[in-house]
Formats: structure tokens, C-alpha cells, sequence
């Protein structure tokens, strides 16, 4: 499937999906959806279909009558931040973000660097279908201008949060994956000093060093090896637009992806108010045990991004400790919940100088949880009676049917759901000391012959 | 019907108001079947100083980018600017994101091939078609190219190529004292520096700021230019040169401060280019008879076209016409130059004239033939228009008879040309005699005609 119009906005493969014309009405419906005045803050990764879209979103959101101020090309966490800052009336950002080089996507943001709330993001899409849109008279044409302080405005806000002259004495290896993090780090290095020694560092418009994902396999790839061998206290590796990350600790081991999220709730957990962590139905149930650790709790919502905004907006930020996914994408409210992997980066740098540990030493204090994920392809209509099944033979544990189907025993669980990205079946199974392989083959092979 | 002419799609290509008619979708659409029609490979693009022209070549520029072209920017230029650019840079073609004199609530996109030139009709046919049909070209992330600036080289190879046919030094030498207004269009950035530092001449220029609105109605006729005339009168300026938004068009004011009619303007050009150049001279069939009389002068033919600069163009070509042009607009195309319609042709070209002869403008028309002319418009009822062409050719029998474009009907000294606008339900209505009264009693009498 190469191209996908959802709540999340508009993504697809290049050419053969995504096209100049989906970009005109998205972006025309998006300037015909904002209500708050003010400009809009666009920017882009450096994918090369970039260039193109960008000017489709130029030209959509100027006929609608709004100013736009073009940071270039610069992460998502840059744009919501440029947004609060310049009281913009909301955002574009152009990236597929962990998807490969061929696809782009629009991501759209509102007041104060906001995601969209579910409601919102429907009334765009009524919008788009509708394709009837505001464009404003010749002489109310919006005017283009670019800002060249976004990147540092965004780091000051950085620096306010964490002790940068204490964090900047770790030698700290990067796999920037061709991405807008080198822009950010390799400014980060210049101004502040940082210790970084980055990969893959280079900004590319069509071929990336690896597959932009942030797991525990392509942090293996290239990061995880040079660890050692340079001395350095840690190495992260990040998605092309810096709101993913991955860890590999001072021993040159990759630390699955799904130890972001837990190992942030536990720094975040003592020192915030907010005792609530938001997460999805398919991360690990370690993040229980670190909830419960300092008398947290741990809400668990479907999967999506959408799911997880729609829960953080029915609470008060001050109750809220971290939000985030097994994905290495978490939010803090020290940062308005922006998905941000610098940030996330620069916690999990604060905790070991806070703990004077080393990374390898945190990380080993958890419980083992091995998580196995998989997937089977789709076949829609067989899905309820699949789903049905899989509940009856696996009476025994506690079901919960808010996103497919996840079954929760003392120390295992499993996780089958229908992919939003992709016509595939998704299983996650996990389990505390040893992988449930058993259980995983046996998901696999009922999913299989069910749908 | 208000609504006919607020945006018009067809084999001229895509102009209409911005806003509600024209958006970027379309512009966008129809940049990215222009793509494909061209082919992969450097597009030029352009515009004029409309509010609309940086949102549209945004939408022109991801058509292009997405059917697979390299996007040449090159900002705010003259229209023959960037035809002359996309001929010398060999590239695929070029767009142009202007509606020329339309007011500033339009805007259009021109169209120009490999060699810098309107399509033929044919090749326009067959763009509109594949842009109806939708089944552009869709570039790969790996297929997409990037776009490129050259905001220095069109102007200095535009220049470089007007000067090298007029005697420029003698020109500098003269130090003409000159009169300009821009209109704030593109020429606004490019003809200051053109009459100053090229040809040494001391203006007084007004209008020449792009990022301000028009400050009159765009087309520069003498109606319009009161201002530019009462510039030239109060400095003493020898002559005053007036643009239309995009550049291709020339008006021109004598030292009298009286604006010289259009037809008038490109007879002084034509026997000027003459003087120089080998060729038959091509004009439509609305231009004064006065071409015919300032060729002949110089043993020249003069052929006649339907209106407008792509169908002169073509008979150009197929001539190897020494210059053409359209009068009533305003248009001058040397193709030596380029086969385009181009003011800064018409400016060398008349500067050179006035130092190489020592007369002023005044003195120079002053020793054209003096023909006298009408145009109008009058409203018709569609399905009418046979019955009234035939009522008009019944009433001049014995009259030469042209049905190329509408009806032109030749008398002795004199002649009538009626035809229907392509934009609007409109009859177009131009009449020329050699003297006002004869004028004045024919124009009355086809309008009579015709509203009867």
C-alpha cells in the first residue's frame, strides 16, 4: 500500500502513491482547517521528494492567506518548538520520519506545536474530501520568509532543561541514519562543546545508510560496534527526523528499543509531579514494574500516536510522567509532550551523571524481559473470527479488546492486532526471564491458519 | 456570464483570477502536465510582480519537480527575458507565471518550448489534452531533481544579445535623457540599469519597485500613461518608455510629452530594424496600414496573421521575417533577437534610431504617413455572429475580403476589422482611415451594424 490518508495525515511512496496533487489538497486543506491567526512554520527532512512537496505546501498554504516562515530542513521536535515560539497558528512537517527514503509524508501540528487531536484531525480530512477550500483574494496572498534561529531558539530551551556543561563530558557515539539529528548534534558540538562522534552524518536525499528505524537491529548494524573501540559512555541512534531514538550502552551493546520508554519513566517518575505514564498495548510490561517502583501508574491505550494524544489531552499535564511506545518515541511534559529523541537522549545522559553509573550498569539492574514481535499478512474480513478464537483458547489470561486482542498473564502476555501501516497482522509476545518462543510459534501458526 | 473570462483553461493555457478560479492545484496540475509533455530535464521558470506570482511558482514549481524536470529559478524577469534564457540554455522548456496587461487580479502561466517560443498549435493541443487526460508523470524519490537559481545570467545574456545590433556606443555618447515607468512590473528590475549603465542614458524613473502593487491599469496605452507624459513634459525628457507587468510590451512617450499610438511605435522600429536587416515584415491583420507604407519604403513585403504573438511568430518563422510585431499591443519581435515580443528591442531600436539620425521621437513619427484609427467593442448575442459578419460583408461590397480572424474587409485607403474575442462574448472592432472624418463615418456605421 503506497499511499495512506488517515488521521495522521498524508503518507506514501513518491510517484507511484503520494503525488503533487494529494500534496496541493492536503496542505490547501489544512490552511483552509486553521481558525487561530498567526503564520504557519514549515519545514522538511532530506529526503529529496522533499523539495517538491515543499513547494506544493508553499503555495497551498500563501493561496490560503497565510505567512509562512520555512526553517529549511530541520526535525519535527525544531518545528513544534518554532511554533510555540513564533505564537505561529500551527505546522507542516515534511518527513516520513523511520519510513524508508522513498516515502514522504505531511505531518500536521497546531497551536503551540501541537499533534492534532483525533477530532481535529478529522474535520481536516472532512476538509481534504470535501475539497472545498479557502483560498483568499489575490491581494491577501500570503508572504514567504525563511528563520535561521529556530535551531538555536530550540537548543536554549535544551539547555535550560538539562545541565548541558555536566552532560557534555560523555563521549557519546551517534548514528545520525543521514537525518536532521546531525544538523542538531553537529550544532550542539559548536556551541556547547559536546562530546559526539557521529555516523552517518551526511544529509541524503535518496539513499540512506540503513533503514531509518530506531530498533535494536540497526543499532547493531554500525553503532553498537564502535562503542568500545572509541571509548564512549554510550551511542544512540536516531530516525530521519529526530523523534525517534535507540541505545547502545558503553559496552557496545544494543539495547532493544523497547528500554527507552521504561528507562525515562524511571528518571522521570521521582522527579516530576505527575505519576501517570501513558503507553500502547504492545510495549513491555516492564514498564509496570518501574511504575510501580515509585507508586506510578501505567495507562495503556491502542496503538498510534492518535490513541496516546487523545489521552494525554483528557488529562492535566501535571499528572503526567512520560508518554511514549515501545518504538524509542516518548514524550515529556518538560516539553509539552512533543515526541523528541534529543531530548530523549539528554534524559537518559542526565540519569547516568545523576546515578554516576554507567550505561551498561542502569540498564542491567532491569528485569529481563524478551519480547518477540512478528507479523502475517491480512486478511480483513477473517479478522473478528480471528480474533474470537485466539480469546476462547486463551481463556486463562485477562483479555483486553481495545486494539485487536492482548491477553496478560502474571508474567507473559501477547499482543494480535491489525498494523494501521501496513495489511499485516501484528504479534508481540513477552515474557519476564526468557522469550516466550513457544507461545510466539504457536500465535504465529494460529494467526496463520486462521486468517 | 460574468463568470466566463474568471478562468479560462484552453489551448492558450491557463489565466484567470486567483483566488476562487485560479488555484494552485490547477497551476500545479498544469505545470506537471507541461512536465510531461517537455519531458525530464531543466524547465526555466519565471515571473512577473503580482502578489499571486510567488504562491503560483511555488504550485508551478512542484508540478515540474514531480513530472520529473530540474527547476531553473530565475526570481522576477521579463517575459522575453526568460524565452531568450530558456533558447540559450538549451533547456526542455520554460514557464512564465504572468497574465502580461491583465489586471493585478489575474494571473496566467505562458508556456514556451525547447527553443524559448510559444507552442504551435498543434503542440498546444496536444498539452491541453494530455493535462485533461491527467496522466502526468510521476517521478520516483530517486527520479526527483532539485531546483537551481541563475537570478544574473538571463538579463546579461537578454542585454548582450539586444545590444549587439544597435550601435551602443553612439547611443551612450548621446547621454538621452529619459523618462520610465515600470508599472512596478518585472521590467521594474531590469530596464533602470539597462537605459542607464548599457546605454548611458540619464532617467527619471517611476513604478520601478516590484514589491509594490500596479499603479495604473497594466496595459500601457495613452489613456493610461498621463503620468510617464507629465514626467517627460516637467523633466524635458527626450523621449519616455512604459512597460506592461511582464515586459513584453512598449509604449512610448515623444519629448512632446504626447504618447505615441502603438502602431506608430513599431513603424519606427520596423524602419529602423530595415535599415539593417534583410526580411519581409509580419504583423496581424489589426496593425496599421502604416507598416505597409514603411516597408514598402524599403522594397519589403508585409505579411498578415490572425491575432495574437503565437500565430505572428509562426508566420515569422516560416518567412524568415527580418521583424514583426502586433501594434495595437504594443508587441515588436526581432527575431535576430529572439522571436519574441520584446521592449527592449523597441528601446535600442528607437534610441539607436534617434543618435544615429540626431531627431527626436516627435520628428521621427512626425515623417510617418498619417493614418487614423478606432477600436472598440461591442456585446453580441452567441449564435449570431454569422448572420452579422455576413451583414457586414454585404454592406462593403467590392471591399478585399481577409476571413482569417473574424472579417477584414480593405477599402481604397481605409479598412474595417471585426472579430470575436477569445476571452470574452465580445466583438473587437478597429477601423482606420486616412483621415478622422472617414474613420469616425465607417467605425459608426459597422457599429450600427452591429448593434442593430
Amino acid at each position: 500500500m503506497s499511499l495512506r490518508i488517515s488521521h495522521v495525515g498524508l503518507r506514501g511512496v513518491v510517484g507511484s502513491g503520494m503525488t503533487a496533487a494529494h500534496v496541493l489538497d492536503f496542505a490547501s486543506a489544512f490552511g483552509t482547517f486553521l481558525d487561530s491567526p498567526g503564520p504557519v512554520v514549515i519545514a522538511r527532512d532530506p529526503r529529496a521528494s522533499g523539495v517538491m512537496i515543499r513547494q506544493g505546501v508553499v503555495a497551498a498554504l500563501l493561496a490560503c492567506g497565510r505567512d509562512i516562515i520555512d526553517l529549511g530542513i530541520t526535525s519535527t521536535p525544531v518545528v513544534q518548538h518554532a511554533i510555540r515560539r513564533l505564537n505561529a497558528a500551527g505546522g507542516v512537517s515534511i518527513g516520513a520520519s523511520h519510513n524508508a527514503s522513498e516515502w514522504n509524508a505531511l505531518k500536521f501540528l497546531g497551536y503551540q506545536g501541537s499533534y492534532l487531536s483525533t477530532a481535529q484531525a478529522s474535520e481536516l480530512l472532512d476538509i481534504y474530501h470535501l475539497k472545498k477550500f479557502d483560498f483568499v483574494e489575490w491581494n491577501r496572498i500570503g508572504r514567504l520568509r525563511q528563520d535561521d534561529q529556530a535551531l538555536d531558539a530550540y537548543l536554549d530551551e535544551l539547555a535550560a532543561h538539562f545541565d548541558f556543561p555536566a552532560l557534555r563530558g560523555f563521549r557519546v557515539v551517534v548514528d545520525c541514519c543521514n537525518g536532521t539529528s546531525s544538523l542538531i548534534l553537529r550544532r550542539m558540538q559548536e556551541r556547547f562543546g559536546f562530546d559526539f562522534i557521529l555516523i552517518n552524518e551526511k544529509l541524503q536525499g535518496v539513499q540512506f545508510a540503513h533503514e531509518p528505524s530506531t530498533n535494536r537491529a540497526m543499532v547493531e548494524l554500525q553503532l553498537a560496534p564502535l562503542i568500545r573501540p572509541l571509548n564512549a559512555a554510550a551511542g544512540f541512534l536516531f530516525d530521519v527526523d529526530s523523534d525517534r531514538v535507540a541505545i547502545a550502552t558503553d559496552l557496545g551493546e544494543a539495547v532493544s528499543e523497547e528500554m527507552v520508554l521504561p528507562l525515562l519513566a524511571d528518571y522521570l517518575l521521582p522527579r516530576g509531579p505527575g505519576k501517570l505514564i501513558i503507553t500502547n498495548l504492545s510495549t513491555t510490561a516492564l514498564i509496570e514494574e518501574v511504575a510501580a517502583r515509585h507508586g506510578g501508574k501505567v495507562m495503556r491505550v491502542p496503538v498510534g500516536r492518535q490513541a496516546t494524544i487523545d489521552a494525554l489531552s483528557s488529562h492535566r499535564p501535571e499528572q503526567i510522567a512520560i508518554a511514549g511506545e515501545g518504538t524509542g518515541a516518548v514524550m515529556m511534559p518538560q516539553f509539552r509532550f512533543v515526541y523528541d529523541g534529543i531530548a530523549s537522549m539528554l534524559a537518559v545522559l542526565s540519569m547516568m551523571r545523576e546515578r554516576g553509573r554507567k550505561l551498561s550498569e542502569i540498564v542491567g539492574e532491569y528485569p529481563r524481559y524478551c519480547i518477540l514481535k512478528g507479523q502475517e499478512p491480512l486478511v480483513s474480513h477473517r479478522i473478528p473470527a480471528l480474533l474470537m478464537e485466539l480469546r476462547e483458547r486463551y481463556h486463562t489470561g485477562r483479555a483486553n479488546v481495545e486494539d485487536g486482542l492482548r491477553v496478560d498473564w502474571p508474567d507473559r502476555w501477547f499482543h494480535v492486532r491489525v498494523s494501521q501501516t501496513e495489511p499485516a497482522v501484528r504479534i508481540i509476545c513477552e515474557q519476564r526471564g526468557s522469550p516466550p518462543v513457544q507461545l510466539f510459534e504457536s500465535l504465529s501458526e494460529q494467526v496463520r491458519s486462521l486468517a | 456570464m460574468a463568470r466566463e473570462h474568471l478562468l479560462k483553461i484552453g489551448v492558450s493555457g491557463i489565466r484567470g483570477v486567483v483566488g476562487e478560479f485560479l488555484t494552485p492545484s490547477l497551476a500545479c496540475a498544469f505545470a506537471q502536465a507541461f512536465g510531461t509533455y517537455v519531458g525530464a530535464g531543466r524547465v526555466v521558470v519565471g515571473r512577473d510582480t503580482r502578489s499571486s506570482g510567488e504562491m503560483l511558482q511555488h504550485a508551478v514549481t512542484c508540478g515540474l519537480l514531480a513530472a520529473g524536470c530540474e527547476v531553473v529559478d530565475v526570481g522576477i524577469l521579463p517575459t522575453p527575458t526568460i524565452q531568450i534564457y530558456v533558447a540559450a540554455t538549451r533547456a526542455r522548456g520554460g514557464l512564465a507565471v504572468t497574465a502580461s496587461h491583465n489586471p493585478s487580479e489575474y494571473n496566467a502561466l505562458k508556456m514556451f518550448n525547447a527553443q524559448g517560443l510559444f507552442f504551435n498549435n498543434y503542440e498546444r493541443g496536444e498539452l491541453i489534452d494530455l493535462y485533461h487526460q491527467s496522466n502526468f508523470h510521476q517521478a520516483s524519490n530517486q527520479a526527483l531533481r532539485g531546483v537551481t537559481c541563475d537570478y544574473t545570467n538571463p538579463r546579461l545574456l537578454h542585454i548582450r544579445r539586444v545590444l549587439q545590433h544597435v550601435d551602443a556606443e553612439r547611443i551612450r555618447r548621446r547621454r538621452f535623457r529619459l523618462a520610465l515607468d515600470g508599472v512596478n512590473g518585472a521590467a521594474s528590475v531590469m530596464s533602470p540599469g539597462f537605459l542607464r549603465d548599457d546605454l548611458g542614458c540619464e532617467v527619471e524613473a517611476i513604478h520601478v519597485d516590484p514589491a509594490m502593487p500596479f499603479p495604473r491599469v497594466p496595459e500601457p496605452r495613452p489613456d493610461t500613461l498621463g503620468e510617464l507624459a507629465a514626467l517627460v513634459r516637467s523633466r524635458g525628457c527626450e523621449a519616455g518608455f512604459a512597460h506592461d507587468p511582464d515586459g513584453d510590451r512598449l509604449a512610448v512617450v515623444d519629448d512632446q510629452g504626447r504618447v505615441l499610438d502603438n502602431d506608430d511605435v513599431l513603424a519606427l522600429v520596423v524602419d529602423a530594424a530595415l535599415q539593417r536587416l534583410p526580411g519581409d515584415v509580419v504583423v496581424n491583420l489589426t496593425t496599421s496600414s502604416v507598416i505597409d507604407d514603411v516597408a514598402a519604403s524599403h522594397g519589403r513585403k508585409v505579411y498578415r496573421t490572425p491575432v495574437g504573438e503565437a500565430n505572428v511568430v509562426e508566420m515569422m518563422q516560416a518567412v524568415h521575417a527580418a521583424i514583426g510585431g502586433e501594434g495595437s499591443n504594443g508587441g515588436i519581435i526581432l527575431p535576430a533577437v529572439h522571436l519574441c515580443r520584446d521592449s527592449y528591442t523597441g528601446m535600442a531600436f528607437l534610441l539607436d534610431r534617434m543618435s544615429e539620425t540626431g531627431k527626436s521621437v516627435s520628428e521621427l513619427a512626425s515623417r510617418l504617413p498619417v493614418y487614423h484609427r478606432k477600436l472598440g467593442k461591442v456585446t453580441y448575442e452567441h449564435g449570431k455572429l454569422g448572420t452579422l459578419m455576413q451583414a457586414l460583408e454585404e454592406s462593403f461590397p467590392g471591399a478585399g475580403l481577409d476571413r482569417s480572424d473574424g472579417l477584414k474587409l480593405t477599402l481604397d485607403g481605409a479598412w474595417i476589422h471585426v472579430r470575436a474575442s477569445n476571452t470574452e462574448p465580445l466583438l473587437r472592432l478597429a477601423a482606420e482611415a486616412r483621415s478622422p472624418e472617414r474613420v469616425e463615418a465607417l467605425y459608426g456605421r459597422v457599429l450600427k451594424l452591429l448593434e442593430g
